[in-house]
């Protein structure tokens, strides 16, 4: 990727994030859960261009109600109301919402507006049951320090998320409304990112930055990039539909050479959006769409951003700061301070007993991971009244260390939590049944051996020891 | 008006610095007060921002508004003409998007160009009677309604579509249908729930239809025209008088009450629901009779805890309409120590039905009223209320008495209150899931 000089080639790049933010729904008191159980509501509207919209030209034309095509609603009343169904003014901005959002603003160095205008912004492709999708400008001006350099933060949003659509046939698009109305931040830099890796290291601190406020939904989906790329000589091209930051990099670098090329073919360029694609290559998505069509949403009254408000919002710690801090204070490995980054209990669990905070660390990431990996189970049940149990027996030493994943495997199994069953034997008093089992395998290597000791007495005697015994008993 | 800080002058370009160095550029919106700045930003989205926190303004070159007018409407002789007569409010309004301001549209260019698709099933006429919300509406608006009618019936439309708010709709459909007696074609309301500055708007659907069954159903009189699901997928013809708005905010609002809907239209067909229901097309000559503006009624609905002195006021009115509990009952009877009141209700209802019309209704919405089944409901009768065995809701028989009184004696008010003559009493209760 370094056989293009991007400063030469008169690079430009900005980046959109969006976030899904982990709280209710914007406008309704509808929970944001994203699920695919059978919709027990289903509705069909025609969503029509709106005179004036489209410009007088089509005015006329476009409107043949009999052509229109359907849309087809899906939604289940557990995760969505009459808000969502356009059946229902909005209520009030989701005030979590608006305080994670600030927070991300403060974060990023950006400055709140003096009061907040909901607005409505007309999108027809029938994603937004209502015929727009309602966002608010909250704040300007900001920036983020970064290895190349200061990139501007123009502005960051709070928006409605858009219908899933899971069907287009040639009459008819199907949504799903669960997730229609999910809070959504979006952050959009200036263009003066440097360079592709450079663009990565932005997408990365962005998601970074998001994500300290732990209020953020995380998984595939839940926060999507949109790249801004153009050169000299060729127009703004927007990429979207990035799979992982990795791939970010390699794909501007597919496109700049494309658009390189296409400068080169002397073809009319236009503005357009592009799909990012798996092999790394972008695709025609559609035309640009022109300037974004907005105007107030009439049910919701103005938010003023007032002083006082402001000065109660809390800026969190960044995940980088917290994790370093982590790993320092406890001397744990980087990997596992980072996953600890969000884990409230840990600290309380260091203070409460006298156990190692590496074992407390494991027990709390690596062994639950162990158990949905191995045994593919849910961790769910191991609730904190759990550890709360298995921490006590090991500081009073009623249970080993070995025990954990055992007793926990059994607690994701559904099984009721029997500490009893693991309780430490003393090696010394099974030294003897050690012995039998090693002649009468003489011919097994000590490996096998231990795994035929460990069947019997797992999780209930030291593994090391023993070891030990065996081999002094070979 | 307020005092604006100089140059934010609404409908100009400005460049704002604020005290804390960020710059905006955009329209200064009229939302503007001394207070704050409202700038729509090139962006799209407004702001506001504190006059306080302003350092510096520039004004930026004028802005050039492209106002076109509108092609005039040519007449296709092969259609006929429906006039539509408009009332303000949100169906017919449309967004601009330089400032975002909401518009209201109503000569007949502007509605055809917000809805094309009725240019193909007639000549439209339109006419702004008065723009306002159906909540502010009395008699006196009723009356300016009836006469706009009355002008387009004699230039001979095919027929009338009025557009009105949700809200007061059904008493303005009610008052409607009295006052227009002998009416020949088809008066037909029509509203929307959400406004037709989104794409996802009823009107559409409700002007279409009500313009279509207007020019095409051989239906004479009032009736609304709404959505019938909540779906974009056909309207309900609602009886003018026995229809209620059952939701605040849900398209299929409107429903009929102790009947059917008279027929459903969709793009395509108009189904009627029952032959019985309607009358049809004729050459009866239109004869206005006017609501009086001066009569004072009030509606008063009975309730456990109803305190008599709350018919003390109504002595000065006019007529009374109460909403009873059930079959037609309410709290008339001393039974026990804390009962004394009911005794002064029954009372105060005896002495103002001496003077003044008093109707008994049913809260209940569905149903008839029947004042014989319990001692109390006969204490109420034998006061003297009128409407035993029929079935109006409230709002029609509020509509219904004014009516009368306008233009009849109390003597003849009262045989004709117990009349069916609009539609608004059903003969037999029939069984409607």
């Amino acid at each position: 990727m370094s056989d293009l000089d991007y400063k030469k080639l008169g690079f430009k790049c900005g980046l959109e994030i969006h976030q899904q933010l982990e709280t209710h729904k914007l406008f309704c008191n509808c929970p944001s859960i994203v699920h695919d159980k059978n919709p027990n509501i289903k509705i069909e509207r025609k969503l029509r261009a709106v005179a004036g919209e489209t410009g007088k030209v089509d005015a006329a034309a476009a409107y043949e109600i009999k052509k229109d095509l359907k849309n087809i609603y899906e939604a289940c009343s557990s995760s969505s109301c009459l808000v969502e169904l356009d059946e229902e003014p909005p209520k009030e901005v989701n005030k979590d919402a608006l305080e994670i959002v600030l927070q991300v603003a403060l974060l990023l160095n950006a400055k709140p507006v003096d009061e907040i205008r909901v607005m409505r912004k007309t999108v027809i492709d029938g994603s937004n049951v209502s015929g727009f999708q309602r966002t608010m400008l909250v704040a300007t001006g900001g920036y983020i320090e970064t290895s190349k350099g200061r990139v501007i933060v123009d502005s960051v949003c709070l928006e409605e998320e858009s219908a899933k659509k899971i069907e287009k046939k040639d009459d008819h698009v199907r949504f799903r409304l669960d997730r229609l109305g999910v809070p959504l931040i979006e952050v959009a830099t200036d263009a003066s990112i440097k360079d592709p890796e450079h663009c990565k290291e932005v997408a990365s601190l962005l998601g970074m930055i998001l994500r300290s406020t732990n209020r953020v939904k995380r998984g595939i989906g839940t926060i999507r990039q949109d790249v801004n790329v153009s050169i000299k000589g060729h127009p703004r091209v927007e990429i979207k539909g990035f799979q992982d930051l990795k791939s970010i990099p390699k794909i501007i670098f597919y496109e700049i050479k494309r658009e390189v090329s296409e400068i080169k073919s002397k073809k009319k360029i236009e503005s357009h959006v592009r799909k990012a694609d798996p092999d790394f290559t972008t695709s025609f998505l559609r035309p640009m769409p022109g300037a974004a069509r907005m105007y107030p949403e009439t049910d919701v009254p103005p938010i003023p951003l007032e002083k006082e408000f402001l000065s109660k919002i809390k800026i969190p710690e960044l995940i980088t700061e917290k994790a370093i801090k982590l790993e320092e204070r406890y001397k744990l490995s980087p990997q596992l301070a980072q996953e600890l980054v969000h884990n409230d209990d840990f600290e309380k669990y260091v203070n409460q007993f006298r156990i190692s905070p590496e074992l407390i660390a494991k027990s709390l990431i690596e062994i639950p991971k162990e158990i949905s990996k191995r045994f593919n189970l849910s961790t769910e049940k191991i609730t904190s009244s759990i550890y709360q149990e298995v921490f006590k027996a090991l500081e009073s030493k009623s249970i080993n260390e070995s025990a954990i994943l055992e007793i926990l495997t059994d607690v994701a199994n559904g099984n009721i939590l029997d500490l009893k069953k693991y309780k430490q034997v003393s090696t010394s008093g099974i030294e003897s049944e050690i012995k039998k089992i090693v002649q009468s395998n003489n011919k097994l290597s000590p490996n096998a051996l231990m795994g035929m000791v460990m069947a019997k007495y797992r999780g209930k005697v030291d593994g090391k020891k023993v070891m030990e015994i065996i081999k002094t008993n070979l | 008006m307020f005092k604006l800080k100089k140059n934010i002058i609404p409908n100009t370009n400005i460049k704002i610095i604020t005290n804390d160095a960020r710059t905006f550029e955009g329209l200064v919106l009229p939302d503007t007060t001394d207070q704050k700045t409202v700038l729509k930003l090139s962006s799209g989205y407004n702001i506001g921002i504190l006059n306080k926190n302003i350092k510096d303004i520039t004004t930026l070159k004028k802005q050039i508004s492209k106002k076109t007018s509108l092609p005039k409407l040519k007449i296709n002789k092969n259609l006929p003409t429906i006039s539509i007569l408009h009332t303000g409010g949100t169906i017919a309004s449309k967004v601009d998007y330089e400032t975002g301001a909401v518009l209201s549209q109503f000569t007949p260019e502007d509605i055809v160009s917000m809805f094309p698709e009725i240019k193909t099933l007639a000549n439209i006429e339109s006419k702004l009677v008065r723009n306002m919300w159906s909540s502010n509406m009395n008699f006196n608006h009723f009356n300016l309604l009836a006469k706009a009618v009355e002008k387009e019936v004699n230039r001979g439309v095919q027929g009338i579509v009025i557009t009105l708010g949700t809200d007061t709709l059904t008493y303005a459909s009610a008052a409607l249908s009295f006052i227009l007696e002998g009416i020949s074609i088809p008066v037909i309301f029509t509203a929307s729930q959400r406004s037709s500055d989104r794409g996802s708007s009823d009107a559409f659907l409700n002007l279409y239809s009500a313009v279509k069954f207007a020019k095409e159903s051989d239906f004479a009189g009032v009736a609304i025209c709404m959505h019938g699901s909540s779906n974009d997928d056909f309207c309900h013809i609602l009886p003018a008088c026995k229809t209620k708005k059952l939701h605040s905010s849900r398209r299929n609002t409107f429903k009929p009450v102790n009947t059917t809907p008279i027929a459903k239209v969709d793009i395509d067909n108009i189904e009627f629901y029952s032959e019985t229901h309607h009358k049809k097309r004729d050459s009866s000559k239109l004869k206005l009779k006017l609501l009086n503006p001066k009569l004072k009624l009030g509606i008063l609905r009975f309730h456990p805890h109803f305190q008599s002195s709350m018919l003390e006021p109504i002595k000065k009115f006019d007529g009374l309409i109460l909403e009873g509990t059930g079959l037609g009952n309410g709290p008339v009877e001393c039974v026990d120590e804390f009962t004394k009141e009911n005794e002064k209700t029954l009372k105060t209802i005896k002495a103002l039905t001496k003077n003044i019309p008093v109707v008994m209704t049913t809260q209940c919405v569905f149903g008839r009223i029947n004042m014989n089944v319990y001692s109390y409901g006969r204490k109420i009768l034998d006061s003297g209320v009128w409407g035993n065995h029929t079935d109006m809701l409230p709002e029609t028989a509020f509509i219904k008495l004014a009516w009368l009184l306008s233009n009849y004696s109390k003597d003849k008010s009262k045989e004709l209150y117990h009349e069916n003559l609009r539609g608004e009493i059903s003969e037999r209760t029939l069984y409607n899931e």
